[in-house]
């Protein structure tokens, strides 16, 4: 089965069932985004699939190979990349060690070869390019503005070279023409053949970028379609409202 | 970038630092200065040691007295109860920590913050009382002779002499050793967990082997820094070796240079090691020497709060001409990209 599949997704934090018994599939190569109310489990489902939390029950597979509860360094080799909600880089690395951090060594002795050999910092480099700050690439991360910061963080997730990404909410806090170039870069990578699955609140880029919305609700998904079926769908509809 | 000029006054600095470091023994006036310089660069060993953990992954131990304890100890007994070569057993020594420190850095590098300062702390009290009741094996609170290596005909001033290169030669293997991973991927991976370790392993870092390997590295080097202190102080008291005191002198010192910077520790132990040595000659007997360092300390982190090296080479760069602070870039960058 290609794709990401999670079956009967389950964590507590507390008495809190922050995702209860979710299971639902993200086919390869779609845009999939991840809607509903704020506490209804997204960024907790996200982090259990990148296991950075382990659940307590359930499972994720991935291309058919269980990744369930490991670690989450093997799930990025795995392939899956994330961004945070609120946007994570290294604040007092330049923006091209920001994109350095995650080439892979490979090997012990080669992990202790140089981290600006000329072929990763070309890479490096020819990301910050794609997203526009290339010309940033020797300042730190604190001292870009958020937008960038934002950008930057979208660079290294590509980095590491993941065929499906996870964005946190990639528009919160972010001005409209930068909104509108993320749903740009998003539709480019995902023409190249990298799927995605975004959480996201800003209703007009879910809609346009997406080809499959999934709705989540009390830590579990009520509804999912194409975008146009799901936002006429009563079920959401009451989600959101509180029917 | 990196002009040939900048090359050039970094090689002559590091040339006129090691001409310093061989010289210094014959330029110290007496025994005394030669014994104190002894004590600063074994500081600035430990310091550095501490650093390949501290400085790269920002995991704070205060406890790494206890591998220069046992680093120390292992030296010592190795030598009296087994009779090995004194430099045999200051490598062995040096590798028993190493080993010992692969169960004990996983499970302390669990924990992070000041959770990890604590458990850092809870191992040092724990070797003390074992070292101080433990009488049969370690001498227990009587301390513990360590032979010298050196034959007797080699007298007190020699013998410092000899063990002021011996630091120099460890120091300088450990800085080449620091510069190397400073540059490596591994090094990369050090410095993306010291920022944001939840980050770094969303990218594939391995954080618990980094980690792992980066501590027992800092223990290997300082149970070295331990043993080869024990061989030229010759004696071992639990009380000391296992002290608190001992461990937050190597953060202080650390954190005096600059965590970041290759030189720091040994900039901030020369500091600390001297003004220590001056407040006390200043003071004598009394405890003032302590509030004269807490006094300097205080100065420094208010005023150089990223450390010595940072804030110096912060006023150079300032100094440089052309050279325009990072915010202007930014400024002008922010423009073009509002009119984009």
């Amino acid at each position: 089965m290609n794709g990401l599949r999670v079956a009967g997704l389950t964590k507590s934090f507390g008495g809190v069932r922050a995702v209860d018994e979710a299971s639902v599939t993200f086919r390869h190569g779609r845009i999939n985004a991840l809607i509903g109310p704020n506490g209804s489990g997204k960024t907790t489902f996200f982090n259990c699939v990148t296991g950075m939390v382990k659940p307590d029950a359930g499972t994720v597979t991935y291309h058919g190979r269980d990744i369930t509860g490991r670690g989450a360094h093997k799930i990025a080799h795995a392939g899956i990349g994330r961004s945070f909600q609120l946007c994570r880089v290294f604040p007092r690395l330049t923006a091209v060690e920001n994109l350095l951090a995650a080439v892979r060594p490979g090997s012990v002795l080669r992990a202790l070869a140089p981290a600006r050999l000329k072929a990763d910092v070309d890479r490096a480099l020819a990301l910050l390019t794609r997203v526009g700050i290339e010309h940033l690439a020797d300042v730190e991360a604190r001292d870009l503005s958020y937008g960038q910061q934002k950008l930057l963080e979208l660079a290294g997730v590509l980095m590491a070279d993941p065929e499906t990404i996870l964005l946190d909410e990639p528009a919160g806090g972010v001005n409209p023409a930068l909104i509108e170039r993320i749903g740009v870069l998003v539709r480019e990578l995902n023409a190249e053949g990298r799927t995605f699955l975004i959480v996201e609140h800003n209703m007009d880029l879910v809609m346009s970028l997406s080809d499959h919305v999934v709705v989540f609700d009390r830590g579990r998904p009520i509804a999912e379609g194409p975008p146009d079926a799901v936002r006429a769908d009563p079920v959401v509809l009451a989600a959101y409202l509180g029917g | 970038m990196r002009s040939g000029s900048e090359t050039f006054v970094k090689a002559a600095g590091l040339v006129g630092l090691a001409g310093l470091v061989v010289a210094f023994p014959g330029l110290a006036s007496d025994p005394f200065v030669l014994s104190v310089g002894v004590v600063i660069i074994s500081y600035a060993v430990l310091a550095t040691a501490w650093n390949f953990v501290g400085g790269f992954t920002g995991y704070i131990s205060l406890g790494h007295a206890a591998y220069s304890g046992l680093g120390g100890y292992a030296t010592g007994l190795l030598i009296l109860r087994a009779d090995v070569n004194p430099w045999v057993a200051l490598l062995l020594g040096g590798l028993v920590v190493a080993v010992l420190a692969v169960p004990v850095g996983i499970a302390a590098l669990r924990v992070r913050g000041a959770s990890f300062v604590i458990v850092s702390i809870a191992l040092v009290l724990v070797l003390l009382l074992v070292f101080q009741s433990w009488e049969s094996v370690t001498g227990g609170s009587d301390g513990l002779r360590v032979p010298r290596p050196f034959d007797a005909d080699v007298l007190r001033p020699e013998q410092h002499q000899r063990f002021f290169h011996l630091h120099a030669v460890l120091l300088a293997v450990m800085l080449l050793c620091w510069w190397v991973i400073d540059r490596s991927r591994f090094g990369m991976g050090l410095k993306a967990i010291r920022e944001d370790e939840d980050k770094a392993r969303s990218l594939g870092v391995p954080t618990v082997r980094y980690k792992l390997a980066a501590f027992v590295v800092s223990a290997f080097f300082t149970a070295l820094g331990g043993g080869l202190y024990a061989l030229w102080f010759g004696f071992l008291d639990p009380i000391f070796q296992f002290s608190i005191l001992v461990g937050s002198n190597m953060v202080l010192m650390s954190l005096l240079g600059g965590v970041r910077s290759l030189f720091g520790p040994l900039v901030g132990a020369v500091v600390v090691g001297y003004a220590t040595e001056f407040f006390k000659a200043q003071y004598g007997d009394t405890q003032m020497h302590l509030v004269a360092m807490g006094v300097l300390l205080a100065v420094v982190v208010l005023f150089l709060p990223d450390g010595i090296i940072p804030a110096v080479r912060g006023l150079l760069a300032r100094l440089r001409p052309g050279q325009a602070s990072i915010r202007e870039v930014t400024q002008e960058e922010l423009a073009a990209e509002v009119r984009r």
